[in-house]
């Protein structure tokens, strides 16, 4: 699987679940809080990404992750693994 | 899966197993593995006797009955066993039976109901009071009934479970501040500007021990014109010059919205208020589920935590005894050079670091050397700062907490040198 391909998944479920948010807005070497993500919003962009992804990584590794653009790199490393 | 021991509670909430009924297949996996299986013993640890300072447990870890020192029951004040408590419930047992019931509304409010209300009310110099059956109850039932779609709910990122349930259900947007951050409250709720805004904070936060700071709160939920529900489960009988909790130690009663207490902690019974101006009492009444459509509290419940009340403020030598006991042990374990964080209250953790593991064996093994102390692991603190966590209480001798810092020091001190 594709890099933009992740990233596209991702970004499916951030303007599914962020009010008021269009897809020209997102940049992904930002923080999904600096789209007003609440914390609860971001649990559910991971969990239903990772399910669409088939991919499962612990949340406890993904507590230092700060922008979209390292999930993706992240998911894209469990992949390879 | 690999790296079992990696995974936690957080990562098994969302279920997509065809079968309904079941949980995730990988939950089933996770749980079966004989080291998760062993971190989950620690939960639902059969006491034997009430849960004083000193207590007898079945100890799952080993199937044995033991005497333990306890440092985590919530019975802050000792009031679930004081004899005059005690009696006081007695005598309403016989007067009034078991259980009210009924739900408030048609038939399930006594005479100890309207009471006790009264009583808390006056407590918390409020105009009225709620009283719900259970403390999570009470934040949700209020939350639900206060917050409505389009409103926007703000709360501290340590806010109890309670209180993100309330905001779920009632359909507010949440915007989460960081841990008793000011200028991050004020972009939250600059964010919220022309919207209808309740602010929520806790005056001690269970998890680190430290208190709110009220002081900034209030102002800015004053320049914003944000409502202010303050969430005083571990601080009320304790704090204050009369124990009335954090928002009076801070001389600002008068300026919180809605106050909630517990009743399963300091006052040793179970169950939630709310102390608020009577009108919107008499608008939750008929519009927080958790009150309107659950039974009402036991009267014999009721009937002990007036007299808890009542023992817990006659005079100041019950919360006298909490904060000497709390100062005795605080410089004992920083004498042993631990981290405990930033507490400023009778919650004191000691934090250990990242490693589950290292936790869970220290864990096993002061519990077996008869101390009881919970260890608290990620989700419910951050993954680098697992910790124990210490509810002090007024019924420690100095005895107990001196053997307690023995066994802490043995273990917990040696442990984090290898």
């Amino acid at each position: 699987m594709d890099r933009d391909k992740v990233l596209g998944v991702i970004k499916k479920y951030i303007l599914e679940n962020v009010e008021d948010l269009k897809e020209s807005d997102l940049d992904p070497t930002r923080s999904l809080k600096d789209f007003g993500a609440n914390s609860l919003d971001i649990i559910e962009v991971v969990s239903c990404s990772m399910r669409e992804l088939n991919i499962k990584i612990p949340r406890s590794e993904l507590a230092e992750i700060k922008t979209i653009d390292e999930l993706v790199n992240k998911f894209m490393e469990n992949q390879s693994r | 899966m690999e790296n079992l021991l990696n995974y936690s509670l957080a990562d098994f909430h969302h279920n997509d197993n065809p079968d309904v009924l079941a949980p995730p297949a990988d939950f089933d996996t996770w749980m079966a593995d004989p080291k998760i299986s062993y971190c989950f013993s620690f939960f639902e640890q059969q006491l034997l006797r009430a849960p004083r300072s000193t207590t007898e447990i079945l100890s799952n870890l080993d199937h044995q009955k033991r005497q333990v020192i306890n440092l985590t029951s919530y019975n802050y004040l000792g009031l679930s066993s004081h004899p005059e408590v005690i009696q006081a419930a007695r005598a309403a047992l016989d007067q009034y039976g078991l259980g009210a019931s009924g739900a408030p509304l048609l038939s399930g409010t006594f005479d100890l109901h309207i009471r006790f209300a009264k009583q808390l009310a006056e407590f918390k110099q409020k105009e009225d009071c709620l009283l719900f059956s259970s403390g999570l109850g009470g934040n949700l039932g209020t939350i639900q009934g206060i917050l409505r779609k389009g409103d926007v709910f703000i709360l501290d990122e340590k806010c109890h479970k309670s209180l993100v349930d309330g905001g779920t259900l009632a359909g507010a947007k949440m915007l989460f501040f960081e841990h008793n951050n000011p200028d991050s409250l004020e972009q939250m709720l600059e964010k919220s500007r022309g919207k209808r805004k309740l602010v929520a904070v806790e005056g001690v936060y269970s998890m680190d021990g430290d208190l709110v700071k009220l002081p900034e709160v209030v102002a800015a939920c004053e320049r914003h014109q944000a409502g202010l529900y303050l969430d005083e489960a571990h601080s009320t009988l304790m704090f204050g010059p009369h124990g009335r909790g954090v928002a009076e130690h801070f001389g600002l009663e008068h300026k919180v919205g809605v106050s909630f207490g517990t009743l399963s902690k300091s006052f040793g019974g179970v169950g939630g208020f709310i102390c608020s101006n009577a009108r919107l009492i008499r608008y939750l009444k008929c519009y927080a589920s958790s009150y309107h459509f659950s039974c009402a509290p036991a009267p014999a419940i009721v009937a002990g935590m007036m007299k808890a009340l009542e023992v817990a403020t006659r005079d100041s030598s019950l919360r006298d005894k909490l904060w000497e006991n709390t100062a005795y042990l605080k410089r004992r374990l920083l004498d042993l050079n631990l981290d405990l964080g930033g507490t400023e209250s009778q919650v004191i953790p000691i934090i250990i670091g990242s490693s589950g593991e290292k936790l869970f064996q220290m864990a096993t093994e002061i519990q077996k050397r008869g101390l009881f102390l919970q260890p608290v692991d990620f989700p419910a603190v951050p993954a680098h700062a697992r910790r124990f966590r210490i509810s002090v209480s007024a019924q420690l001798t100095e005895a107990e907490m001196d053997e307690a810092c023995n066994i802490i020091e043995d273990v917990i001190v040696k442990g984090l040198k290898n």
